[in-house]
């Protein structure tokens, strides 16, 4: 590689931070797409049950896995839904009765089941939905906004994002571990860029099964349906209880924090892996102004943090892996190191406080209580699914660059496309 | 890492503590589930008129939650009012209209809506005082 030219060298560079080439992980290299490292990884979990309905783009997990039940592979309970609200109907009937279940969908699929997400985490049913976020209609476009899956945030879902198929990889195997531990008990939802990460290959490794399954241990849901020895579930409370079900799924919730800390540690010592158990940061150490992201343009923006930074500019990057649990503490503590902060927002919120985007809300919330706050502002990029250009990252930088010299902003949202060009 | 998050969770007396994901066992034929008493929905009470009643039974079948019930050896019709919801589905299957429905504050042991059935000990304990 010593003549490779400087920007592929910096790729690889970002490709080893990105964990994809890590020296210390030792097993099978493949060349995965995003959903099919989440395919090899619920083929390593050993699903029981899987409840499908097709939108693109997360519907190639679903024809993965048929294959893989059709063949042999995997001893798979394939079942259709007549659309997603039935399909996610089924996966909470298999949840109750115990199986490990998994689902999915994308974009407007992923609201067509508005209604069942509640129900799933307020009966504590810990099944897996692999969403790959598509565009809302209109125009529906086949590339990525996060509007879909962060729609559902209020729903008491675990919610987290990845950046490369190998981290999608990794974290269906973490997801159900920290969701079907019994501390937390809750539904997640593993989060991957619909097409970015979905549908554009790269390295992924792949640990034997023997290893998984060490990491992973099978589901033990308490009180599962059993004809045996009928329970009523689907909370079968009074509206006086509400409130005392409401705290006990906050307590879930909130739970989880010491367990994402305690199994993230564990998969990194097993595989040879360096997960933040929570936000990841690129470059930050010595960063006057940083870029906070969630999800598969954190791929770009790391190269665009190294362009940057070779032209002298102290700009780092925060990813957050988590939306919900949000981490709140963590967060405060690294981002009010900083002068300014820019939220890369690859969603949007209609009418929302300072017309930015959901993230926005939520930090600018973490940041409130802080005595030291950094300059904060949003910036709307990815709309509409579409790429996030390198010169538009630079862009980005050089708002946060004057925002930490002169301590202020001119726009509390930036929409990317219009005042860059 | 726990206790930095332990102030944002909410501390649940143990007299308020409710089943796991709200996991009850189910009602039997019949039987009693103090968990789930759902009387408390009701606004009117089923009333049935032994003189009318021809004993058809097509209440019995009527009934969605099977709280029609055959009292006095089978000779005649009684209701579960702990699982009566309440919804008149007897009272428009009887084909001599025998069963009416009597607004549930008529009775002296009324049920007004949702509230004596299941009262929690901390509410049962403000209620004392009066």
């Amino acid at each position: 590689m010593a003549n490779a030219p400087e920007d592929v060298k910096l790729k690889r560079q970002a490709e080893e931070d990105a964990g994809a080439l890590a020296d210390s992980r030792t097993g099978t290299t493949k060349f995965l797409t995003g959903l099919g490292a989440a395919a090899h990884a619920l083929k390593m979990a050993d699903i029981d049950v899987a409840s499908s309905y097709p939108i693109r783009p997360y519907t190639g997990l679903m024809m993965m896995l048929s294959m893989m039940a059709a063949r042999g592979e995997l001893d798979l309970e394939f079942v259709h839904g007549e659309g997603e609200h039935a399909q996610l109907g089924i996966a909470h009937g298999a949840s109750s009765a115990g199986a490990r279940a998994l689902t999915g969908s994308s974009g407007v699929g992923v609201m067509y089941a508005m209604e069942v997400y509640s129900p799933i985490s307020g009966g504590r049913c810990p099944l897996q939905m692999v969403i790959a976020d598509r565009t809302l209609d209109p125009p529906g476009d086949f590339g990525s906004e996060h509007t879909d899956a962060l729609s559902t945030r209020d729903q008491g879902w675990l919610l987290g994002w990845a950046h490369t198929p190998q981290e999608v990889f990794d974290n269906t195997l973490m997801f159900y571990r920290i969701g079907e531990d019994p501390r937390v008990y809750l539904p997640q939802m593993n989060c991957q860029d619909g097409y970015f990460l979905s549908h554009i290959p790269m390295k992924v490794v792949v640990p034997t099964q023997e290893e998984v399954d060490a990491f992973l241990p099978p589901l033990q849901f308490p009180d599962a349906l059993d004809p045996e020895n009928p329970l009523g579930h689907g909370p079968q409370l009074f509206p006086g209880q509400g409130h005392i079900l409401e705290a006990s799924r906050v307590n879930a919730m909130m739970g989880a924090f010491p367990v994402i800390d305690e199994v993230v540690n564990d998969f990194n010592s097993r595989f040879g892996t360096s997960y933040d158990p929570f936000v990841e940061q690129y470059k930050c150490a010595d960063a006057e102004y940083v870029l906070f992201i969630s999800g598969g343009h954190a791929y770009t923006a790391k190269f665009a943090v190294d362009h940057m930074r070779e032209k002298g500019m102290k700009i780092g990057l925060v990813r957050t892996r988590w939306v919900r649990p949000w981490p709140t503490d963590y967060l405060a503590d690294i981002l009010t190191k900083f002068k300014a902060v820019g939220v890369v927002e690859t969603n949007n919120s209609f009418g929302a406080a300072r017309q930015c985007g959901i993230l926005t809300l939520e930090v600018a919330t973490t940041l409130y209580q802080a005595p030291k706050k950094p300059v904060l502002t949003a910036f709307m990029a990815g709309l509409g699914g579409e790429v996030i250009r390198l010169d538009e990252f630079y862009y980005m930088g050089d708002v946060l660059k004057d925002a930490a010299a002169k301590g202020s902003t001119e726009r509390t949202a930036y929409w990317i496309g219009f005042h860059n060009v | 890492m726990k206790e930095r998050y332990k102030k944002y969770t909410i501390e649940i007396p143990e007299e308020m503590s409710i089943p796991f994901a709200g996991i009850v066992e189910s009602p039997k034929p019949n039987g009693e589930q103090p968990l789930m008493l759902t009387g408390g929905w009701r606004i009117y009470r089923p009333v049935v008129d032994s003189e009318k009643c021809v004993m058809c039974k097509s209440c019995v079948l009527a009934c969605p939650d099977a709280t029609v019930l055959l009292v006095d050896g089978g000779n005649k019709i009684g209701f579960n009012l702990d699982y009566c919801k309440g919804c008149g589905l007897c009272t428009w299957a009887c084909p001599v209209n025998a069963i009416d429905r009597v607004p549930e504050l008529d009775f002296e042991d009324g049920v007004p809506f949702q509230d004596a059935l299941f009262l929690l000990p901390h509410v049962e304990a403000l209620y004392a005082d009066d």
